[in-house]
């Protein structure tokens, strides 16, 4: 078990440091951020001043050294636009981000989890056709429409929820169903697979054959074994679900970190952007890393390499 | 394994519940509501070029001079009154039992503090240069200041109007840092929170020195989606939100919950043409063919049908609400056998094909249609332009900046909220400045002599001679002065503000 957490962790280490240079030289592609941070009537020497000022004049490799050797300190820098550090900036946003997530993988679980399991255990009936058109329909309605949907009927119709903002529990139904439902489809689906996969093994007959009762039978034996392709593919959509979590918070005036991460990009605020890609990153890193050691735990063949 | 997934499941649905707190209704009868798109970075407006910080600073703080919504006219606020010593010195007096919301007085040296920190470059404001004329500031007594220019300095009074007052005690003892979230002002309303890229809330400053506003609390929400903006507005959620897209005006004015209002803004569109040959040889240098292009075009009909009549139609780049404006100068009418004629004689009977740069709508509503109406109409004159779209704005401005535009590119300028011609034609139309595809010397004598005087009767004869100049010699393809159009709920009384500063402090409840 623990050269399996080590070898997981070092692969964390490579993963952030491609991603941090990948992040870095993005960034430097997309333009000059002097001019987006000066009026528009600034004259030339001022934007010179001003990139000499930054560090923009020096070579990209002391700028990329420069930011790294801050980042392993924690200190990536101040924002160039609120004279405040940057990772005080993203880890402010952190938490609404994290509570949006996690509530869209609980509603994404809540809807998918007894719907894969029903259309499982009614292989080919109408109830299985049904799950499966609206899986069909879920992955193809794109985040940003239903969740103007979800205002134009609940606040604007039935004016029984507010249509944005943050702060009370009735704020948070709408977004966390949008971000959830752009995430069961996919979950319904493998969950649908897995039990009827596990329900046709030698296990199943010998627990039915010693007389278990068939709730017991599906929840204790094959749900259980059904889990682990499931929790697999959340932990790989996590990332999916961050970036879901971009257009919901935008749409639901969320001030959470991936709306903060895109307004940073368009003002080319260079630390901002790091500081969030790297933490970000580290975040869905974890996540995997937890779901690997819960995987392994669950089923001791993975973790043993067997 | 299942209780524990169970456990989890709980703790994260039930953890997900409780985490956010304080609980804040719908719009209550004390409170208005009031969206905007992205949030500032600072509370410190000196340190910010967002058009958000100068919104919020209007509700935080007070200008020495402030403009008067219904005239137009720039009057007194904490200056009561000034005058000009000599052509290089102004006297401004100030108004006496003023208070800081931190309940020091308000006095000379608090202005003398706010120049000072602004003008140092080891500051690094961004609003220093707006007041980079301004040498010295001296206090002559308590109520009292002179401020010392680098030469004649007409704008002196426009642009106090855009630097907020801060206060001295603060700036000494708490620090740049502590400013940049805790705004110390005069204004009529004090910061009492702000939960950063959600919203921030005010409250009322009973101690106010000018009329009270009339609610007790102003929010401003962090709203970045427009459609949901929209939506909030329609359901009562929000009294207040700007920048509403021509084509959602009816949604809202059928609510019944809302209605628009619309207003001529500070910023005029148009198109350059590169006469100055920044982007190399081509066939905008000949005045006969800015002529053309300028014939070729039925601005009025555009105006008209594809924007819904939101744009006011101007004769050159000078905006109808600048200081200086010519009103006895007609646009000009569309007439393609003319522009047919002229071409010709410049040596383009067939026409000719030419590179166009476009932006997207950012700060101009409808700008990608009407770019296409003006190209149609173009080549139906030999006119062929081959659009480069760069959509985002940074980009764009960029090439602009570094010679690489096209012959033609989409252009509006926002004056920095200085109603003065000189805000235009300095920035836009004079030799070597960075967003100038124009030069001629003639024009930059007649800008030259426009900021060397105080004399406004004289300035203004100045900007009539500058805008025959640039209209006999089609400078650049004019367009319109823009048009904002706001959403406001039926139940407040509020107009859209010609200078795009919403004032919620004016806002008052509907009468029945």
């Amino acid at each position: 078990m623990r050269r399996y957490v080590v070898r997981q962790l070092v692969q964390v280490v490579v993963v952030v440091v491609g991603i941090s240079l990948l992040a870095f030289a993005i960034l430097h592609v997309l333009g000059d951020p002097v001019l987006l941070l000066l009026p528009q009537n600034a004259g030339i020497d001022e934007f010179e001043r001003y990139r000499k000022l930054l560090g923009l004049d020096r070579p990209l490799y002391v700028q990329y050294w420069k930011f790294v050797s801050g980042a392993v300190q924690g200190d990536f820098g101040k924002s160039w636009y609120a004279d405040t550090p940057a990772f005080k900036l993203v880890l402010e946003r952190m938490p609404p981000t994290i509570y949006l997530t996690l509530s869209g993988l609980v509603v994404a679980l809540l809807i998918s989890l007894p719907l894969g399991i029903l259309a499982a255990l009614r292989r080919h009936s109408w109830v299985d056709s049904l799950c499966t058109a609206a899986a069909v329909a879920g992955q193809a309605t794109p985040l940003f429409w239903l969740g103007i949907m979800l205002i134009i009927v609940f606040s604007v119709r039935l004016k029984l929820l507010p249509a944005s903002g943050y702060g009370t529990w009735q704020n948070f139904l709408m977004p966390a169903f949008c971000l959830g439902a752009a995430l069961a489809p996919i979950t319904m689906r493998l969950v649908r697979s897995g039990v009827i996969e596990v329900m046709n093994m030698e296990f199943i007959k010998t627990a039915r054959a010693k007389g278990l009762a068939e709730p017991r039978v599906v929840v204790k034996h094959a749900f259980r074994n059904a889990c682990i392709p499931v929790i697999t593919v959340l932990g790989l959509q996590f990332g999916q679900l961050l970036g879901g979590a971009i257009i919901t918070e935008t749409v639901f005036a969320w001030p959470g970190v991936a709306t903060l991460t895109v307004d940073a990009i368009r003002n080319q605020d260079f630390p901002v952007v790091q500081c969030a890609v790297i933490l970000l990153a580290l975040l869905i890193v974890g996540v995997n890393l937890i779901v690997d050691l819960l995987v392994g735990f669950i089923d001791p063949r993975i973790r043993t390499g067997t | 394994m299942a209780r524990v997934a169970t456990l989890g499941m709980t703790l994260l649905l039930v953890g997900s519940l409780l985490a956010p707190a304080d609980l804040l209704a719908q719009t209550k009868d004390d409170t208005l509501v009031y969206a905007i798109q992205s949030d500032v970075q600072t509370w410190d407006p000196p340190n910010s070029v967002l058009r958000e910080s100068i919104i919020l600073g209007y509700h935080v703080f007070d200008h020495l001079a402030a403009r008067d919504l219904k005239t137009g006219k720039v009057g007194p606020s904490l200056a009561v009154s000034w005058k000009n010593v000599d052509d290089t010195t102004w006297e401004v007096k100030l108004r006496k039992g003023v208070k800081f919301h931190d309940g020091t007085p308000f006095s000379a040296k608090d202005v003398k503090a706010t120049f000072d920190r602004v003008l140092d470059p080891a500051k690094k404001l961004t609003a220093r240069g707006n007041h980079a004329k301004i040498k010295t500031v001296e206090v002559v007594d308590d109520l009292t200041v002179r401020f010392k220019t680098d030469g004649p300095y007409p704008l002196f009074v426009e642009r106090l109007t855009a630097q907020v007052m801060q206060s001295e005690k603060a700036i000494r003892e708490k620090g740049h840092e502590w400013l940049q979230e805790n705004p110390v002002g005069t204004g009529p309303y004090k910061l009492t929170k702000w939960s950063k890229k959600q919203e921030h809330f005010l409250t009322r400053n009973e101690d106010y020195w000018g009329t009270k506003p009339h609610f007790k609390h102003v929010r401003i929400r962090i709203i970045p989606e427009q459609a949901t903006q929209i939506a909030e507005l329609i359901s009562g959620g929000v009294d207040v939100i700007k920048a509403v897209p021509p084509d959602q005006m009816d949604v809202i004015n059928k609510s019944g919950q809302a209605r628009t209002s619309t207003s001529p803004i500070l910023r005029t569109a148009f198109i350059q043409l590169d006469q100055a040959g920044r982007s190399g040889k081509n066939p905008f240098q000949d005045r006969k063919v800015r002529q053309a292009a300028n014939l070729a075009v039925d601005v009025d009909a555009i105006i008209k049908h594809v924007i819904n009549g939101l744009g006011d139609r101007t004769a050159t780049s000078v905006n109808p609400m600048a200081f200086g404006f010519d009103a006895g100068l007609k646009p000009y009418k569309q007439d393609l056998a003319q522009a047919k004629k002229l071409l010709a004689e410049a040596g383009f009977p067939n026409g000719f094909d030419v590179g166009f740069l476009t932006t997207g709508p950012t700060v101009e509503p409808g700008l990608i249609q009407t770019t296409e109406a003006i190209a149609a109409d173009l080549a139906k004159a030999g006119i062929r332009t081959k659009q480069r779209f760069i959509g985002e704005v940074g980009p764009f401005t960029n090439l602009v900046r570094d010679n690489k535009a096209d012959p033609m590119f989409t252009w509006s300028w926002g004056y920095y909220s200085v109603f003065d011609a000189d805000a235009i034609l300095f920035d836009v139309m004079t030799c070597g400045q960075p967003y100038s595809y124009y030069c001629n010397k003639e024009l930059d004598d007649l800008v030259i002599q426009g900021r060397s005087t105080l004399d406004a009767k004289r300035r203004a004869e100045i900007y009539v001679k500058a805008q025959k100049l640039i209209y006999d010699d089609a400078a650049y393809l004019y367009k319109w002065g823009l048009r904002g159009v706001w959403g406001i709920s039926n139940r407040i009384e509020y107009e859209a503000p010609r200078d795009e500063i919403d004032r919620m402090f004016v806002v008052t409840p509907r009468k029945k």
